[in-house]
């Protein structure tokens, strides 16, 4: 490339894009190692809200490398269900997909996508191994040291929390889940509307997600050290206990019901003094279009039991490359990869609202720090970050599901912990 | 040979699919290991039916399809009565009523699902202050969440029935009526001795439609309940879906569908012989 036309496209970027884009994409430069012949790559993208900025930055990547990227927006199991038939037919119509943190399980054990391992050892100081964070390395995209995706988007399990409910309330928000549990009760005054915490409730993957990542901050896991399933342990027992117990006292009543959306809305509505949710949602409570709750909102690290060791759940998603596409297309995709997972992309991620945090140095930054103060909290949950809180196993999906209708079941009252986390185990063994 | 097209679309599109769809059900085929497929004979079909959670769905498909399709019948025969007298206000009525029908029922769930929430909805809340439903909601109560699913089934598919009846009962002969009012018959003789006899191919080809696709049901109970609270909502192509696209065992998922498959084919025959039998009596009288 020649200089005089590496300065007019800075300048037309600075044009359009403005001066921190421009600067974002100088040094941007030093993760895309090579200029690729011009293609095009199809990419399948979850719908969460990174993938809408993907689609606004990927024509920049193009500018520089050649190499297009048409980002397909799906739904969770449309996403699922579509790269899983084009990985098993070999239909080649994706050669990027987002993988969730929970699928590395199946994929690693299918081969549909290819083992990152050998380009990560090769481009290791390009990439910037070290500013990434281990649980994210370890966690994102990694089975039994397998590398099948490349993490791009870590989400942290945090406490958010209504600082004004809180203040009115002469309380100290929870450090530990003892005083969450405590705090919840009080701050419930039901004849008002207002409930001292919510959780999700719906049968499936809503609240077996939810009460797994409760699960562990209580003190509970659903493997045993063996790696089988310890469904039924006396920790998980006592742990679903408190969960429902915390839902018949201080949720709302149709908590039982509640997905993630339905959860977000309470708390936007400001019925919710406090609810745990992955980072990525946290910009939705200060949109004054949608949320009544505009600047009351604090973040902290989410509680655990007190004298536990600091256990913060983590998950997200890894950038996987089809197994079935040439080398030619692998090379550029893995350019491509690189590229969306660097610090500087990640820094015009957070220009967006949207944190997709892996790396150390926008975590740290801090000019960054000072505009998102939650920052530090991301920092602290990712240097003590748990990944395998839902276990990355092929047979996660069946687990989640026996958990997703176990868990409901005591929370609607049909069935009393300890019998329906016998159940699970019983059938989830015969998944072993 | 001129049906051979037919015959080869028919062979191509609908019984090649069908009859791997059926080899599949006696297999182990799983997408997540897709280079092993072996053959398990009646394992997944027995398997089915030991699962309490497909058993429970098997009963509510059955439950939410009779039910559904029965109300949509009844309120159906009898806004298409109503509307059957030609006038303005009857075509607008009907072309307002036709609203539900044209929107796609994912949409239909959520509108619910947003309007029944009992902490948040504007007829959930005000149901539960008012005690008019129980504190976790309607969607929420495992006596109440079928019956639910199944009112929004009607809201929705009524409308749909109204119009096939209302085509039937329009193409009805006047002279036959008539000639039956000036030989002094009642109300309830002419809809009953006449109406509904000659309506009869209407009301079969009503009762098929809707049967086939209520026992299909999906999307409302996919973004209302996910099959629950417990399993009080799930039902099979929920199950089939769950076990085909998020567990991908194909094998298994495709013994669900075989046996959805049967069952449709059962309901169908039943209407054919329940009509044949309804023709057959109403003649005789």
């Amino acid at each position: 490339m020649k200089p005089s036309q590496t300065t007019s496209r800075r300048m037309a970027l600075g044009m359009t894009a403005g001066l921190g884009l421009a600067a974002g994409l100088a040094t941007g430069r030093s993760a895309v190692a090579q200029t690729t012949a011009p293609m095009t790559l199809n990419m399948a993208c979850m719908n969460d809200p990174f993938a809408t900025v993907l689609v606004r930055l990927a024509p920049l990547y193009a500018q520089r490398t050649g190499v297009r990227v048409n980002v397909d927006i799906l739904s969770y199991p449309e996403l699922l269900s579509r790269i899983t038939a084009d990985f098993v037919g070999r239909t080649r119509n994706y050669d990027l997909s987002t993988m969730d943190i929970v699928w590395a399980g199946q994929f690693a054990e299918a081969g549909h996508t290819i083992e990152l391992g050998p380009m990560i050892q090769r481009d290791s100081a390009e990439i910037g191994l070290d500013d990434i964070y281990q649980a994210a390395i370890l966690g994102i995209g990694n089975f039994r040291g397998r590398q099948i995706a490349f993490p791009f988007a870590a989400y942290v399990n945090v406490l958010a929390f209504r600082r004004d409910v809180y203040e009115r309330a002469g309380l100290q928000p929870p450090q530990t889940m003892e005083e969450l549990i405590s705090s919840a009760q009080r701050l419930t005054d039901a004849p008002n509307n207002m409930y001292g915490w919510a959780a999700n409730g719906r049968r499936g993957p809503p609240v077996a997600q939810d009460w797994m990542t409760y699960n562990a901050q209580i003190g509970g896991s659903i493997l045993g050290t063996d790696g089988r399933p310890a469904i039924n342990s006396p920790a998980n027992a006592r742990s679903l206990t408190v969960y429902r117990d915390l839902f018949r006292i201080s949720a709302p009543p149709g908590a039982v019901n509640y997905d993630w959306a339905a959860r977000h809305e309470a708390f936007r509505q400001g019925i919710v003094a406090q609810h745990q949710i992955w980072t990525i949602s946290i910009p939705s409570y200060e949109n004054p279009e949608i949320s009544r709750i505009v600047g009351r909102t604090g973040i902290m690290l989410a509680p655990t039991a007190a004298g536990m060791a600091k256990r913060y759940g983590i998950g997200g998603w890894g950038l996987a490359i089809n197994a079935g596409i040439d080398e030619r297309r692998r090379e550029a995709a893995w350019g491509f990869v690189k590229w969306a997972s660097s610090a500087e992309v990640q820094r015009q991620f957070l220009d967006a609202n949207v944190g997709v945090f892996t790396r150390k140095s926008v975590v740290n930054d801090p000019a960054l720090r000072a505009r998102f103060p939650f920052l530090s909290v991301v920092d602290e949950s990712l240097t003590n970050g748990d990944a395998d809180f839902r276990p990355r196993i092929p047979q996660y999906p069946q687990i989640q599901d026996l958990l997703g209708t176990a868990v409901n079941s005591v929370l609607v009252g049909t069935a009393d912990p300890q019998r329906s986390l016998d159940d699970a185990q019983a059938r989830a063994v015969r998944l072993f | 040979m001129i049906g051979l097209p037919a015959l080869l679309y028919m062979v191509l599109v609908a019984l090649w699919p069908l009859g791997q769809g059926l080899y599949y059900s006696f297999t182990d085929y799983t997408l997540t290991r897709p280079g092993r497929v072996n053959w398990v004979g009646w394992e997944n079909y027995t398997d089915m039916f030991a699962d309490p959670s497909a058993r429970r769905a098997i009963l509510n498909t059955f439950v939410f399809t009779f039910a559904a399709v029965g109300l949509q019948l009844a309120v159906g025969l009898g806004l298409a009565l109503l509307l059957w007298r030609e006038s303005r206000f009857n075509r607008i009525a009907l072309a307002l009523m036709l609203i539900p029908v044209t929107v796609t029922p994912l949409a239909v769930g959520l509108m619910f699902r947003a309007m029944l929430e009992p902490d948040f909805g504007i007829l959930g809340y005000w149901a539960r202050v008012l005690g008019l439903s129980p504190t976790r909601g309607f969607l929420a109560d495992e006596n109440l969440a079928l019956a639910t699913l199944i009112l929004i089934d009607v809201w929705e598919w009524t409308p749909l029935m109204a119009l096939i009846l209302l085509a039937g009962l329009k193409s009805l002969p006047t002279d036959i009526l008539e000639a039956a009012e000036v030989d002094g018959a009642s109300r309830f003789q002419r809809f009953w001795r006449i109406i509904v006899p000659m309506l009869l191919p209407a009301i079969f080809l009503a009762l098929v439609m809707r049967s086939m696709d209520a026992f299909k049901i999906y999307d409302s109970v996919f973004v209302t309940t996910g099959g629950g609270p417990n399993d009080a909502t799930n039902v099979l192509m929920y199950h089939a879906a769950k076990i085909g696209l998020e567990f991908f065992q194909i094998g298994a998922a495709s013994a669900v569908s075989t046996f959805m498959l049967i069952c449709v084919g059962l309901l169908a025959a039943s209407f054919v012989l329940m009509i044949r039998a309804a023709e057959s009596r109403l003649g005789a009288r």
